[in-house]
């Protein structure tokens, strides 16, 4: 009863701040919004027994991440930027993504929603699940590789911008 | 979830909360005292005893005053911000243990708001969350002095976040935890300042520049900014700044407090008196700080938190690493 309720709670934060980002004007309210997104998703995480990824997601996109958007936002001071696209061709372009958005979430909806009767019970969780020494394993196991590559695609991000950065002064 | 547990939680809740907004303005009246002893004065003695009610007429006068709001401000941010930083800072006390178990009406009471077991990833996110007050302060009041105040904060405390949490870091290697209570309960044969002493010193100096005090008080380094983040503020909101501030240092000294001093822990006094004890030392170290260094410069702060604090925090956890790894 208690996690409908905060379910709810969050879904819907979730979805009114997910629209006033991308309906409000001023990029450091869209900005603002996101950061509403996040917390909420972060809350829902801790619903899902993921508190290390709900604590990781507050600390690296809410905090560090989205700071950095909304320094960069405000050194630039974007106020009245020129639109990409004339008005038309923007909704031409929207309705044909929603329309790829919406016919792809019926095919799922359509393929994994058939099956009659009861749905299938949820497995029974395993001790310590989502606890920061568990997902360490499986991150040092099961998964060694992606989490290798992925380490090494960040170093080579962070000298790429140390490189560009440094261009300027030589 | 039964309502016993709804109730003892509520009044954890209240009694953190209360404890907070009561003990800001003893802190402000030792600070006031200690540096205008400091200073050779006498800081302040008219109201109350030794001046201890003045903090709280300061507090009334600040209630009563006019409220200010820049025209061209953004008003929604503009009243978030402050909040922001408050909550931010009260959110980040709830994991903190400031006790052993206590047995109220036969129910074992562990004193502490909440045991997350990811408390210290909390309290780096939520300090890291509190950036956005002083941030989103500078923006909204449309203003140069408080955008280069918020700007160069959340530059700063960016830069210094990393530094503590990876000092952190090595004091989780050795724990295995990073449960609050569960490393307070580690420290029952040698507090932390023991083997990790230069985690604990990288960590303080970055709960300073976190807390945005002297030596590292950029954000609202009046004699270049005014008053930096909060210069157009007044009233309430502009309390609300200065309350987040102190409740920050709470939050920087009971962290340290929990990670390297045993918590709690300490002899023939009861828990909750020790680990009052521990947090007056750590905020006067705070209040002391202030009155002996002068402010760094701007491109001295950075480079001292990337040069010198990130590498020196990075050895450390190496070195922690192979010992651990080597003694198992």
């Amino acid at each position: 009863m208690g996690e409908a309720i905060l379910f709810t709670l969050f879904s819907l934060s979730a979805v009114a701040f997910a629209l006033g980002m991308v309906f409000r004007r001023n990029a450091v309210h869209c900005a603002l919004h996101l950061v509403g997104v996040l917390l909420s998703l972060s809350g829902m995480f801790v619903l899902l027994h993921a508190q290390f990824i709900a604590a990781i997601q507050i600390l690296v996109y809410a905090g560090a991440i989205m700071v950095l958007f909304l320094f960069v936002v405000m050194l630039l001071n974007v106020k009245g930027e020129t639109p990409l696209l004339t008005p038309g061709a923007a909704k031409g372009f929207g309705f044909f993504f929603a329309f790829i958005a919406f016919v792809e979430l019926l095919w799922i909806v359509v393929s994994q929603g058939g099956t009659e009767g009861e749905p299938a019970p949820v497995p029974a969780l395993p001790p310590n699940f989502g606890s920061p020494a568990e997902i360490g394993k499986i991150l040092y196991t099961t998964w060694l590789f992606p989490f290798e590559v992925t380490s090494i695609l960040l170093m080579i991000a962070v000298v790429g911008a140390v490189v560009l950065a440094k261009r300027k002064f030589a | 979830m039964d309502a016993a547990f709804l109730i003892e939680s509520a009044v954890k809740v209240l009694i953190v909360l209360g404890f907070v907004l009561l003990g800001v303005p003893l802190i402000v009246w030792m600070e006031r005292k200690v540096i205008g002893h400091m200073q050779d004065r006498i800081g302040p003695q008219r109201v109350g005893p030794f001046g201890l009610l003045q903090t709280i007429a300061d507090g009334i006068k600040l209630f009563f005053k006019e409220d200010l709001i820049p025209g061209q401000a953004d008003r929604v941010v503009f009243f978030l911000a402050p909040a922001l930083s408050v909550i931010t800072a009260f959110v980040a006390l709830s994991v903190v243990p400031f006790g052993d178990k206590v047995t109220v009406f036969g129910r074992d009471v562990p004193l502490h708001v909440a045991d997350v077991n990811v408390a210290i990833l909390w309290v780096l996110g939520t300090t890291s969350m509190g950036v956005y007050g002083i941030v989103l302060g500078g923006w909204a009041s449309n203003s140069k002095y408080p955008l280069l105040g918020g700007l160069r904060s959340s530059a700063q405390m960016i830069s210094y976040e990393l530094a503590q949490g990876i000092s952190l870091v090595s004091v989780i290697l050795m724990t295995g935890t990073l449960s609050l209570a569960g490393i307070v309960a580690q420290q029952e044969h040698m507090w932390f300042i023991v083997p990790q002493f230069f985690a604990f010193v990288i960590f303080l100096l970055c709960g300073i520049a976190e807390t945005n005090r002297a030596p590292f008080d950029l954000p609202e380094a009046e004699t270049e900014l005014v008053a930096g983040f909060h210069t157009e503020y007044s009233s309430m909101k502009f309390a609300l700044y200065f309350l987040a501030e102190y409740a920050n240092m709470m939050v920087v000294s009971a962290v340290a407090i929990s990670v390297f001093f045993g918590g709690w822990r300490g002899p023939f006094l009861p828990p909750v008196a020790w680990f009052l004890i521990k947090l007056s030392l750590f905020l006067f170290f705070f209040v002391w700080l202030r009155a002996t260094f002068p402010r760094l410069r701007y491109d001295q702060l950075m480079a001292f938190g990337w040069k010198v604090l990130l590498p020196a925090s990075l050895l450390n956890l190496a070195v922690t690493a192979v010992v651990v790894a080597l003694t198992g």
